[in-house]
């Protein structure tokens, strides 16, 4: 061992030494689980007092990080960053540390059950449940099955499909409601109108001088947040000589509006208008003939549409000609209109302004995963109405729901709950008991994604084509009394595997496997003589094995593609006003909160992390100029009633002095019906220190909502990609008189005159 | 980086260089960096057992945050700026710490060894003096015993089982109520470090472990390492010109360098 050594190299020793075990032994699947004993009974490479570490994936979101787990005897106890994982290079998000509350999360769904849609709950074992897994692939017509999965667990969704392709039924379909929060749609469809082909764009933010984002919020959620974070620390002092300059269009400061030099709140709906005004200042200021796409706007008349002054639209273009490698970038609410596709057109046409396609700062097409023949987008919202509308019509017998909670992420509007009810058989594979979970007839819960199997693909975030890989960190959480395993999970993969065999006929055909690890092994055969990847191995059990040590492969040199920008500027890019639903007076922000995200609500250190702006911990708020507040007669904590034309929600109002005066926004996250004892409320504090049966939890008992779900308020109103126009929405607001105090982490004394008596 | 001058005014008062040089561990926190995303608290919270609260206990300011990112709002809309950008708060590991010498106990001494401060949960007797006398505000009381309450269990054959102590670290102390906690630069694995550098027969080198918050940190916005040694990468952060120190005036010669905007 050489003298020095860091903490790295301690981490790649350690793996290089599991993974030489697991290639003498064959890595087959003898020796596919991870033990997980008991102390008396403890693995053979274990040592007391000695950490072993694997490399993983994070399952919190779908932008595929590298993990490496620590685990002692059998636990998983930390996760860190995997160093050389592309996506992350060894950095993770808050979510990501708290993964592990979920692993071990009191409230997840301790075995296959018949959940009869909740009217009784029946425990059933493995065999009686894949046992109906396979009735329900036999008895049905093909047409009439049907696959939603979440935007996660690539492997089950490559399985499904191969499962569903085999037998004739309609391929699975993904959804999140990330996915439709960021807008996925809009951006691969511009990208398609202007640059020939449907891709996910790569924003090289790490090379860019200045940085104008159009309501993208890449700090907090958005499509990869550690790459992105990792980029713009870059952008900011990776360059000595010169930190990059940052312009965030968003009427409200998001976390990532607040990091921005200049914030410049407008009214929602007129982000593409204002990047065409800057873009023909831009090209006035260069000179030359005026190009089509900003040929027909007049930057004075967007000056008084968006309520940005015309003298900040010529600073900002100033800004842009002096720049050496600018960008712009479009996302978040400012697609999120009806209007969304031509913004994020117009905002790609600023960058073919400023001649950044496929140069270093610029705008590129992420590379495709190792294993993906095309980029394929996640459903759009308008797509999964059609979705919806089959289920209602009956076209759908039997459907199997896996990583993706629809009753919570799509908006209440689309009637989601209710088409359930018109299918005759839902198979649920949740692994905690959440709303969709526990409306579904049989609930089979999948392993943790620390527990699991699999593989990720990398969609953006890195120069480099990844395939993010997983494996069990940890073979299950026991019961320390008993040695008996707590949650009796099994993999989703496995599960269809099985149900397939036992039905015979093309399903079996389709999945001729063993288990899940010879079918993941089946789909990265072909990577084998791949040249320039992480690592070469000559046949399958090794490769496999280094895939495990590794945590994936990927390319070591980067594929960005180059988009062609010849034709962007010749196009008429036209920015019609955005469509608003609705009567009220205030425009509607929903945002997705940046530590809880979608599914982070049952992690109760996500819960006690404080809103990086509000600092609210806990629970769901409303967001309210001051002013605005002053003339509504309401003030902190005060619970206000927003109506729109969709819906009805209650929450407590936060003074927000960062936000338009005419618009109001709401954090999504909260508001589960279920989802466990921390996702929902049992009222008091007393309740908290008391022992509540799951039971009360799983079948909605006693517990009542925690926060509000602004997505119970969203119309169904699409933009030209069928993205869900959720910033579109007009709303009343309307003083309850009721109050609620809200937990935050800063201190409200002479914030507002609070707490400074009564003459302030 | 010896061209850069050390600015006197920013190491306090004489002599808090030759103070400052003892210590051995020291953080750099980059503001212009920091994002705000709080990954570094929940990092600091997996690796440290912290426990949380609760909706109302947090309320009241009983969270366990060994680590919190601050924001200040300056001006009035539309003007409104977050004043220098998020500022992670945690222990400064003072060499004139205010919390020590107020410690009836002597739970929180200095360690000669480490030069920070140290907690010791089995001395410490919940006077809270030291919080009351922080000037960063960065200890926190346990109030209650939080990993321990029954909510947090299930019944299984009639037992309480805790399925969330599974993640605790083993490394680290569990807290009860009645005793106070602080960062302490993850003693654990400075300890650890330690360790495997005596077996090998040589000094801890910079960079060979890391803080829980800081190996995080997606912005890389801390900076962790040895203030001793001239060359390392926290030694040279903290000597840039954008640095300060908090409330250094207070002549508590903070072991945590924070660089402005700047």
């Amino acid at each position: 061992m050489s003298e020095k050594i860091s903490r790295r190299d301690f981490l790649k020793l350690a793996s290089v030494g599991a993974a030489t075990t697991a290639v003498l032994t064959g890595c087959g699947p003898a020796s596919r689980y991870v033990e997980r004993e008991p102390y008396m009974k403890m693995p053979e490479y274990s040592y007391n007092g000695l950490s072993t570490y694997y490399a993983t994936t994070c399952r919190e979101c779908a932008a595929g990080c590298g993990l490496v787990v620590r685990t002692m005897q059998g636990r998983a106890i930390k996760v860190e960053g995997n160093p050389s994982n592309p996506v992350n290079l060894g950095k993770t998000c808050a979510r990501g540390q708290a993964t592990l509350q979920g692993l071990y999360n009191p409230d997840r769904i301790e075995g296959p059950t018949k959940q009869g849609r909740g009217s009784g709950v029946s425990p059933l074992d493995w065999d009686a449940a894949i046992q109906t897994v396979s009735e329900a692939l036999k008895s049905n017509n093909p047409s009439e099955i049907a696959f939603l999965m979440g935007t996660g667990s690539d492997h089950v969704f490559d399985l499904a499909s191969d499962l569903t392709n085999a037998i004739g039924a309609p391929a699975p379909v993904r959804f999140g409601a990330l996915s439709m929060f960021e807008s996925r749609a809009t951006l691969s469809k511009a990208a398609e109108n202007l640059l020939g082909q449907s891709a996910m764009p790569f924003f090289d933010l790490a090379n860019a001088d200045v940085v104008l984002s159009f309501g993208a919020n890449f700090l907090e959620t958005w499509l990869s947040p550690v790459a992105y974070t990792r980029g713009f620390a870059k952008m900011r002092r990776g360059n000595p000589k010169q930190r990059g300059y940052f312009i965030h269009f968003e009427a409200r400061m998001s976390q990532t509006a607040s990091k921005a030099d200049e914030w410049i709140p407008l009214l929602p709906g007129t982000e593409g208008l204002v990047a065409l005004a800057i873009g023909r200042l831009v090209a006035e200021a260069k000179g030359g003939a005026m190009p089509q796409a900003f040929a027909s706007v007049d930057p004075l008349e967007v000056a008084s549409t968006s309520g940005v002054k015309l003298e900040t639209l010529e600073h900002i273009a100033q800004l842009i000609v002096e720049a050496q490698t600018p960008l712009a970038i479009p996302g978040g609410a400012a697609l999120g209109q009806s209007n969304g596709l031509s913004t994020a057109e117009a905002v790609l046409a600023l960058n073919a302004l400023a001649d950044n396609f496929g140069k270093p700062g610029g705008v590129f097409v992420s590379p495709l995963s190792p294993n993906e023949d095309a980029y394929h987008r996640p459903t759009s919202a308008q797509e999964m109405t059609e979705f919806i509308a089959k289920m209602k019509s009956g076209g759908i017998k039997v459907l199997f729901i896996h990583g993706v909670n629809p009753i919570f992420e799509l908006p209440k509007s689309f009637g989601f709950a209710e088409a359930l009810e018109s299918v005759s058989q839902v198979i649920s594979f949740a692994t905690f008991p959440d709303e969709t979970a526990i409306a579904s007839d049989y609930i089979f819960p999948d392993h943790h994604g620390l527990e699991s199997w699999g593989y990720q693909r990398v969609a953006t975030g890195t120069t480099q084509s990844v395939l993010s890989g997983l494996q069990p960190a940890v073979s299950g959480v026991y019961d320390p009394n008993t040695n008996e395993l707590l949650y009796n999970a099994r993999g989703t993969a496995d599960v269809l595997i099985a149900a397939a065999q036992l039905a015979g006929g093309k399903s079996a055909e389709s999945l001729p496997f063993k288990d899940e690890v010879e079918f993941i092994q089946s789909k990265l055969a072909n990577l084998i003589g791949e040249t320039d990847g992480s690592f070469v191995a000559p046949e399958i059990n090794t490769f496999s094995a280094y895939f495990q040590q590794h945590g994936g492969w990927w390319k070591k040199t980067a594929e960005l593609a180059t988009p062609s920008a010849s034709s962007v500027l010749s196009k008429s890019v036209k920015v019609e006003a955005a469509q608003f639903a609705g009567e009220g007076e205030f425009f509607f922000l929903p945002f997705v909160s940046p530590t809880l995200a979608e599914a982070g609500a049952n992690k109760p250190w996500l819960q006690e992390l404080p809103d990086p702006t509000t600092t609210v911990m806990w629970n769901t708020w409303v967001e309210m100029n001051p002013e605005t507040a002053h003339e509504l007669g309401v003030t902190n904590d005060d619970v206000v009633e927003i109506t729109s034309e969709a819906g009805v929600v209650k929450a407590a109002v936060y003074l927000y002095p960062a936000i338009h005066p005419g618009v109001i926004a709401m954090p999504f996250g909260q508001g589960h019906t279920a989802y466990g004892r921390y996702a929902t409320s049992l009222g008091t504090s007393e309740k908290f220190m008391e022992l509540v049966p799951t039971s009360q939890y799983v079948n909605g008992g006693k517990v009542s909502p925690r926060g509000a779900n602004p997505a119970d308020v969203l119309g169904a109103h699409f933009n030209a990609a069928g993205d869900l126009a959720f910033a579109g929405m007009k709303v009343e607001v309307k003083k309850t008189g009721e109050t609620q105090a809200l937990s935050r982490l800063e201190s409200r004394i002479g914030v507002y005159g609070e707490g400074m008596g009564e003459e302030h | 980086m010896s061209n850069q001058m050390v600015d006197l005014n920013r190491v306090g008062a004489k002599g808090a260089i030759a103070e400052a040089a003892e210590g051995k561990w020291g953080m750099v926190i980059d503001r212009d960096l920091c994002t705000g995303c709080q990954a570094c608290v929940a990092a600091c919270a997996m690796e440290n057992n912290l426990s949380f609260v609760g909706e109302e206990d947090a309320g009241y300011g009983r969270t366990q945050h060994w680590i919190r990112i601050e924001r200040l709002w300056e001006g009035e809309y539309p003007e409104v700026k977050m004043d220098g950008g998020f500022q992670p708060m945690l222990c400064q590991q003072c060499g004139h710490a205010p919390c020590e010498p107020v410690c009836p106990v002597f739970a929180t001494p200095h360690s000669e060894a480490e030069s920070i401060n140290l907690q010791v949960y089995n001395r410490c007797i919940g006077t809270r003096y030291c919080a009351n006398n922080c000037p960063y505000q960065v200890r926190s009381f346990n109030w209650r015993d939080y990993h321990i309450q029954p909510f947090h269990a299930n019944l299984v054959n009639g037992q309480l089982v805790f399925p969330l102590h599974n993640q605790f670290n083993p490394d680290v102390t569990v807290r009860r109520r009645g005793v106070m906690e602080k960062c302490t630069f993850c003693i654990q694995r400075i300890h650890s470090a330690q360790d495997k550098a005596k077996s090998e027969g040589r000094e801890v080198e910079d960079g060979e472990f890391t803080t829980a918050c800081a190996q995080a940190c997606p912005a890389s916005a801390i900076t962790f390492g040895r203030v001793d040694h001239e060359e390392s990468l926290v030694s040279q952060l903290g000597q840039v010109s954008r640095g300060t120190k908090h409330l250094e005036e207070l002549n508590t010669l903070p072991r945590v360098t924070y660089l402005e905007k700047g």
